[in-house]
């Protein structure tokens, strides 16, 4: 693999807010198929870091680079809304689910972008937009037994436990074939089993779908255990970016998270 | 039996109810039109009062209304107060197209093109301001409407004569011949199955998964794709759309259209429709402008005379502190209590037999 093979770079990002900078000039770079994990203490400026290469934030200084198949896209010069065309999928750290639809309506919510059917045509519900939607709900239960839901998309996503709205998540972000998925604290608020179950997850994510990981979380174990790579930040700055168990004896890691000794 | 026993009981069979009704909701709806026409049928031969087909009329007028707000309240999560004045501008526009000797199906096309127009406009000045503002400026713009009815001459002053209209060019209909009124009616509630189906198709396609996104989390539909702005504009300018075609067949039905009512009272007429029935629901539309409009007109008039008008204002506030989710939900409650007192009597068998 050569050095410059990636599928996200970040070079030089900075983002302030007001007089606070969240983040002060980071760099790394995903390579294709890579699980990447983004560590680093409550303040950081890990949710920042998505929301710049998702463009929610779109006031940022530097380059965020996307490339797949050899084309490469400065992201800034792409709307929030046309970042998943890119192939960028992501998850939130509050589940943003549709409450009042069914859990495999949320599902089809994420293959919005692929549609090419207008409201006209779905007023009149012409045979082309019966096909789409026929081909999106049989690839939405795809995804749902991907994730091993299947059995509950009529239900309603609102009363569902967490575990299963993290997992509704998730799939939604399979709709779109996404080449990089963004996960916001994936393992946040499941059991042991559960993160157990999510890392198989995360893995046949990878190896099916050919996509690479970029996660932020607090499950050090996790974290350790699924990535090949992680980049610790510590206010807005980067730390260190290299496998599990060399961050793990950083010393600038270390003492970001246990403080300094005197 | 436990709780979770009873939970996924219900569920299996609400999901078995579910895929009933989904199998065929259009023939549903074309029932429920087959069903208003008779009951117009019934009320032009003489079983009920004849005055009760102009109260059934107007009934479909504040359902096709309620159905577009709903668009807007129940799935998009914005807010008008102009509805009442966009039945205004279906109804005087096409008065006014039509006094200038169009004919009727141009006419009200161009009233329904305007209307939608304006609801467009709306739109983009949503992205702007949202909530409690976007309901005083849609106030601003019922308000501009209403003095524009009112002051601009070929609106007629206080109100403008529409006259018999001819449909298809040859068909004259007048509302003055007790027949050709039932068949005016019997259009009106074609049109009003015809758009409940325009309805279903919407909530259950992508673009209604899409209102319902950016109402209930923007930023996921964003990271989804789906343009807010695009989706608010296109959710004013479909409730614009049905309120225009209702007010095309209160022009059809009236023949005569006041310009002094389509204002802030009628509207709120209209928010509380969609609140009692129920937001989201289809029939609950129908069935929130029989209880709001009906009721009031057919019977609390008669008991209680002016005083009735206080009932709409009583019951609206009823059932948002007692019944948020709206009549249509009593169905669904009905079902779970069944299912309480069946699972109830069988524990007391087990109780007995311990």
């Amino acid at each position: 693999m050569s050095h410059d093979d990636y599928v996200l770079k970040l070079d030089n990002v900075t983002m302030r807010f007001g007089g606070l900078t969240a983040v002060n000039g980071l760099s790394f770079s995903i390579k294709p198929r890579e699980i990447v994990g983004l560590i680093g203490p409550n303040g950081a400026g890990k949710t920042t870091v998505f929301n710049c290469v998702t463009q929610f934030y779109d006031t940022y200084e530097g380059t965020i680079s996307f490339k797949v198949d050899d084309a490469i896209t400065n992201l800034k010069d792409r709307k929030v809304t046309e970042v998943i065309d890119l192939g960028i999928a992501r998850t939130f750290q509050n589940i943003e689910l549709v409450p009042d639809l069914s859990i495999l309506d949320n599902i089809m919510i994420g293959a919005h972008n692929t549609f090419k059917t207008g409201i006209v045509q779905h007023i009149f519900r012409t045979p082309k937009a019966r096909a789409e939607e026929k081909a999106v709900r049989e690839k939405a239960i795809e995804a749902l037994k991907f994730m091993h839901i299947d059995h509950l998309k009529d239900q309603f996503a609102g009363g569902q436990p967490y575990g299963v709205q993290k997992k509704i998540e998730i799939a939604r972000t399979l709709m779109s074939d996404p080449k990089l998925i963004i996960l916001d604290e994936p393992a946040a608020g499941l059991n042991d089993s559960e993160t157990d179950e999510l890392e198989t997850l995360i893995y046949r994510i990878r190896d099916e779908y050919d996509a690479s990981v970029l996660l932020i979380e607090h499950d050090m174990g996790f974290v350790m255990e699924i990535c090949d790579r992680v980049c610790a930040i510590n206010f807005g700055q980067f730390l260190a970016m290299d496998t599990p168990k060399n961050i793990q004896n950083h010393p600038d890691v270390q003492e970001a998270y246990l403080g300094k000794e005197d | 039996m436990t709780d979770s026993n009873f939970k996924e009981k219900s569920v299996a069979l609400w999901n078995r109810f579910a895929k009933t009704v989904k199998t065929h909701p259009h023939a549903q709806f074309f029932i429920f039109g087959l069903v208003m026409v008779m009951l117009g049928y019934f009320s032009s031969v003489g079983v009920f009062p004849s005055f009760y087909l102009s109260v059934f009329a107007y009934i479909i007028i504040y359902t096709l209304v309620a159905l577009g707000l709903n668009l807007l309240l129940g799935f998009s999560g914005l807010i008008s107060l102009a509805s009442s004045s966009f039945i205004g501008v279906g109804a005087l526009g096409t008065g006014v197209f039509l006094n200038l000797g169009l004919p009727f199906e141009l006419a009200a096309a161009l009233a329904i093109v305007s209307a939608a127009g304006i609801g467009a406009l709306i739109g983009l000045l949503s992205s702007k301001i949202s909530g409690i503002y976007l309901a005083i400026s849609t106030l601003f713009i019922a308000e501009i409407l209403r003095q524009i009815f009112t002051s601009v001459d070929i609106f007629g002053g206080e109100r403008l004569d529409i006259g018999t209209v001819k449909l298809l060019g040859f068909i004259e209909l007048s509302r003055n011949s007790r027949a050709e009124r039932f068949y005016l009616y019997a259009i009106m509630a074609i049109v009003l199955a015809l758009m409940m189906m325009v309805v279903y198709n919407i909530i259950k396609s992508r673009s209604g998964r899409a209102f319902m996104g950016i109402s209930r989390s923007e930023n996921s539909a964003a990271a989804m794709g789906i343009s807010p702005l695009k989706y608010r504009v296109m959710a004013f300018t479909v409730a614009t759309f049905f309120a225009a075609v209702a007010g095309v067949l209160y022009a059809l039905y009236f023949q005569d259209a006041p310009t002094r009512q389509w204002g802030l009272l009628q509207s709120l007429t209209i928010i509380a429709i969609v609140v009692v029935g129920g937001f989201k629901s289809i029939y609950g539309m129908f069935f929130g402008a029989v209880i709001i409009h009906g009721m009031s007109e057919l019977f609390l008039k008669d008991w209680l005379g002016n005083v009735s008008s206080v009932f709409s204002g009583i019951l609206l506030i009823v059932v948002i502190l007692f019944y948020p989710q709206g009549i249509a939900h009593v169905w669904i409650d009905l079902k779970k209590l069944y299912y309480k007192l069946k699972t109830r009597k069988k524990k007391d068998v087990i109780n007995d037999e311990s």
